[in-house]
């Protein structure tokens, strides 16, 4: 199985099964740098599972998942927990942000876990927080702020390590129209900036509008979509 | 607000208490047992006191031998009782030997009928002794036929050794002390006993130290799956449930637990009062039937944990606001304050100070006040202890990832921190300061023995007028034994009834003189005189008083008649210096060797035997008390100890370790629990962490420091309260305050090896729920 060339991330043939439940079934997936991707398909359908498997979080059963040209199923749990800190950026529907942390320390949090001192760490989240409109909740706590400006927190969580990869998991699924547009106008542009892909997991076509490319997964497969423009 | 809402409010809090399916069964279930376990101690607590009544009414219900004379005559009611006690291998074994004089002699409770000469009645547990392979020696000692078993109404415990067997000829022996004549059984006179002041305060001090860790145990596990239930609320909030009824319903959860643990907890004791049965601590066993709960107290107790219950958690939701949309901690409590939390331990010093001072001899401690002083510092501990965790990592600086996490977890929550630490915290301050109580006062109730146990190691008081000399060849021929030495003793007065002056009269050969005096010279048929014994002023008149009749065992008024022996002060008697003797005594009076006595004295003297053993023979000890039986059944061995009662307290200090420690574990199972419950709140949280990368290590880490610090300061805080309430206990006590490091620092180390025991069992389940598995949502 070869990849697509000039593909930055591609499987092929995924299968995944929880139990009973097959999750993927021959899926297929490539994405480019500074591309945007989104996975489409209805609850169940299997995006989440695809998105986990791309991002090395979960093994798949068989099939192949290669990464800049490295083969994950490969790398040690060690290795792909390190190159999930440096190369990818996560983005979940709720944050996930660590409530007891403050919005700045969370957003440095990628950078300390990689070795970066707590100042220089400090100070490029404040850099990320600031493209993201959210410099002023700094020392705020998770708790006290909206779910908008959690979410663009989370988003500069996700690219303060200048990722080549961003995972972004329904970013918007908690979010109202107004809040979930600026989110996504703001995640898309900073990705782009930084010629950083964009896997992005939704079942909204407003939010697959950011995209440049679409797939759809139903029943574990992936087909890719024509834009109707 | 209607009852019937009231009503309806809190039965759909009892539903919700075992919805939920699977968990919401484990969650109801671990909340039962850990208030069953709290229940169930508190019930044992309130069947003490019936035990121990029980236990003395025994007691009185069998006193025979009341240690006083009185003439009273034989009949047809009238029994002798002859105290034959033993003991084998360092176990009492508590023996009579019965001879009924008529048919209506009375019988001891636990028997049917006497048993004859050659048999034996015995308890349940001397039975099971007796047939047990290693009891051949006893066996010797006790040869007569079992014929039947004490009953219970004749025994104060389960494991009481005690027989009771034919006597035959015991009359001559009746002297009111070792032997008898009575008509009935039972206590004729008994005495308010004065309960020594220190040893009540140490049961109040250990009663108050154990019960709190448990009191705060039950508040820990009726708060067992609060975040759900919270997030449980703020749904019915959304279908329309005021504040009000979500509180209503919470305390019907709340409610549902304690009362099932209340059920769990009956049957725990149900299960332990059994148990009880058939274990021994301290020499004290109880029958279960001794373990009947106060009713009174039982009730409390069943009132009691459903109410604290309910007020728990209707205290512990002040802090959290139901929203429909979701569960609001304020964000930012408000600064704790540290002036009323410091008023709680200083009103306990308040109540003890009074009592400073006092000592042991003076009347007795006010109660009420050493429980409302124990108990006031001991809530300081838990009161204190939030201020001091959150003062503390409010100023905590940034370190690595692993402690950023901890220490920021800490700022937000630290009540929740120090609530987990709570108990342990209270546990060891309580224990602390009962081990420097025990330690302080032990050297007091630990007295060093007179006895010189170097010359011997065991003393055997022969019956009145028996023959030494026989007896002496059977100890030489007892394995074990190394040297014998024999004294018979008598007194001498100068008139044959009421004397006013008066000596002893101690007969021996001269090896066994030279041991209790020093003589110039000595050989058989030899008297002399102690001159200068300092509380012996007749002797030395006396002995200058050549051809002057005195009489061997003078009679007293109210006294048995006695031997009334003649005996004429001789001449030339040689003066003997005094000096300590086995027994640490400077002996006075005359000195008489076996050739110069007459023989007609002997039945007026009484032999001692003191005997130096070779303590590396196997059971040397029981070897002499064979013997003594042997050659005397009315013998009486005693075991000499340099010091007494230390093993004892010894026991005691271990048995409050290994209680403190009990209480520790219960307390760190319910850390456990709240620990799960939190890792598994944050188990989205903990999937997405390792999803970008953080190392399981650095989680695992924050954990460990999470519970760090929090005990490392409660154990601080615990350590002085512990010492300051020590020291008060012990000024109290009029003894020198002097902490006991050793036990200070072992019970530190326990509730610390707890906290890291929780941290590791904690750890499996932290990796578990970090496994990605944790982001999926369908």
């Amino acid at each position: 199985m070869t990849p697509p060339p000039g593909s930055l991330l591609a499987a092929q043939e995924l299968r995944k099964a929880y139990g009973p439940t097959v999750a993927l079934d021959g899926a297929e997936f490539s994405i480019h740098p500074g591309e945007v991707v989104a996975v489409m398909g209805p609850s169940g359908s299997g995006k989440s599972t695809l998105l986990h498997c791309l991002a090395g979080i979960v093994p798949p059963d068989s099939g192949s998942i290669t990464y800049n040209g490295r083969e994950l199923a490969t790398m040690s749990d060690a290795q792909r927990s390190a190159l999930r800190r440096s190369e990818f950026g996560f983005v979940f529907q709720f944050g996930q942000l660590v409530p007891e942390l403050t919005c700045v320390e969370n957003v440095a949090l990628p950078l300390r876990l990689n070795g970066t001192s707590r100042k220089e760490a400090e100070k490029a989240a404040l850099t990320w927080m600031e493209r993201l409109e959210v410099d002023d909740l700094r020392k705020k706590r998770p708790g006290e702020v909206s779910g908008g400006q959690g979410q663009r927190v989370a988003v500069a969580r996700a690219l303060v390590t200048n990722p080549r990869v961003l995972f972004a998991d329904e970013p918007t699924g908690a979010l109202d129209s107004l809040n979930g547009e600026r989110v996504m106008e703001l995640l898309t542009d900073a990705a782009r900036s930084t010629n950083a892909a964009v896997v992005l997991v939704t079942h909204e076509a407003r939010v697959a509008a950011y995209s440049d490319r679409e797939i759809v997964v139903r029943d574990g497969k992936s087909r890719d979509m024509e834009r109707v423009v | 607000m209607s009852r019937g809402q009231w009503a309806k409010d809190l039965a759909m809090g009892v539903r919700f208490a075992f919805a939920g399916g699977r968990e919401g069964w484990v969650r109801a279930l671990l909340t039962a047992v850990g208030v069953g376990l709290g229940v169930a101690l508190l019930l044992l607590t309130t069947a003490v006191p019936n035990m121990q009544s029980v236990r003395h009414e025994r007691e009185s219900a069998r006193a025979d031998i009341d240690y006083s004379y009185t003439d009273l005559k034989k009949s047809d009611r009238t029994l002798i009782v002859a105290d034959v006690d033993t003991d084998f291998r360092n176990e009492d074994i508590r023996g009579r030997a019965l001879e009924p004089e008529g048919a209506r002699a009375p019988l001891p409770p636990g028997l049917e009928k006497f048993p004859a000469v050659g048999e034996m009645v015995v308890s349940p547990a001397l039975k099971r002794l007796l047939e047990s392979d290693g009891a051949k020696l006893l066996r010797e000692r006790l040869p007569e036929r079992i014929v039947g078993t004490i009953g219970e109404s004749g025994l104060i415990g389960s494991h009481e050794l005690a027989f009771f067997r034919g006597g035959d000829g015991l009359a001559p022996y009746i002297d009111g002390a070792r032997v008898a004549r009575i008509e009935r059984f039972g206590d004729t006179s008994p005495t308010e006993t004065q309960t020594d002041p220190v040893l009540l305060l140490l049961v109040i001090v250990v009663f108050v130290v154990l019960l709190m860790p448990v009191a705060v145990f039950i508040a820990a596990a009726v708060r067992f799956g609060g975040e759900r239930r919270d997030r449980r609320l703020a749904a019915l909030r959304l279908v329309g449930s005021d504040s009000r009824m979500t509180r209503r319903i919470a305390a019907g959860e709340a409610l549902a637990g304690s009362v099932l643990g209340l059920v769990f907890g009956t049957g725990f004791f149900l299960i332990g009062r059994q148990i009880a049965g058939s274990v021994e601590v301290f020499d004290v066993s109880v029958f279960p039937s001794y373990l009947n709960p106060s009713p009174a107290l039982a009730l409390l107790v069943g009132l009691a944990v459903p109410a604290a219950a309910v007020l728990v958690t209707l205290f512990a939701m002040r802090g959290v606001v139901i929203e429909p949309l979701g569960v609001v901690r304020t964000a930012k409590p408000s600064r704790r304050r540290l002036w009323w939390r410091l008023l709680l331990p200083l009103g306990g010093l308040a109540m003890l100070w009074p009592m400073i001072g006092q000592g042991r001899d003076n009347g007795t401690f006010n109660e009420y006040l050493v429980i409302g002083g124990v108990l006031l510092l001991l809530i300081g501990v838990t009161t204190l202890l939030p201020w001091i965790v959150e003062a503390v990592v409010a100023r905590l600086g940034s370190g690595g990832v692993a402690w950023q996490l901890a220490v920021r977890r800490l700022q937000l929550s630290s009540g929740t921190a120090a609530r987990m630490v709570n108990g342990v915290a209270v546990a060891v301050a309580g224990a602390i300061a009962l081990q420097m109580l025990f330690a302080g006062v032990e050297s007091d109730y630990t007295k060093q023995s007179r006895y010189d146990t170097q010359r011997a190691q065991m003393q055997v008081s022969m019956s009145r007028g028996s023959q030494l000399d026989p007896a002496v060849e059977k100890f030489q021929d007892t394995k074990g034994v190394q040297q014998v030495y024999a004294l018979a003793e008598g007194y001498l007065g100068e008139r044959r009834k009421d004397p006013d002056m008066g000596a002893e009269m101690t007969v021996g050969d001269c090896a066994s003189l030279r041991q209790a005096a020093k003589l110039p010279s000595c050989r058989d048929g030899d008297i002399f005189y102690v001159s200068n014994s300092e509380y012996d002023e007749d002797t030395p008149k006396l002995a200058k008083q050549p051809g002057r009749t005195l009489y061997l065992d003078p009679s007293y008024e109210g006294g048995p008649p006695r031997q009334e022996i003649a005996w004429t002060v001789p001449k030339g008697l040689k003066p003997a210096r005094t000096q300590e003797d086995f027994m640490g005594m400077q002996r006075g009076g005359f000195l008489v060797t076996p050739k110069a006595l007459p023989a007609a004295a002997t039945p007026a003297l009484q032999g001692q035997v003191f005997l130096k053993l070779d303590r590396s023979v196997p059971d040397a000890y029981d070897r002499v008390r064979n013997t003594a039986t042997a050659a005397d059944p009315l013998s009486y061995p005693m075991t000499w100890y340099s010091t007494q009662t230390a093993d004892r307290y010894a026991t005691i200090r271990t048995g409050l370790f290994v209680g403190a420690v009990c209480v520790m574990a219960l307390i760190g199972a319910s850390l456990l629990v709240s620990q799960l419950e939190q890792l598994r709140d944050r188990k989205k949280l903990l999937s997405s962490l390792v999803a970008f990368g953080t190392r399981r290590r650095t989680l695992s880490l924050s954990v460990l420091w999470q519970t760090a610090i929090p005990i490392a300061l409660g154990l601080l805080l615990s350590s002085v309260v512990g010492l300051t309430l020590g020291a008060v206990l012990l000024r109290m006590t009029a003894t020198p305050v002097m902490v006991d490091w050793t036990s200070m620092l072992s019970m530190t180390a326990v509730g610390a090896g707890i906290v890291l025991a929780v941290t590791l069992l904690s750890l499996p389940p932290l990796l578990r729920l970090m496994r990605p598995d944790g982001l999926r949502t369908e």
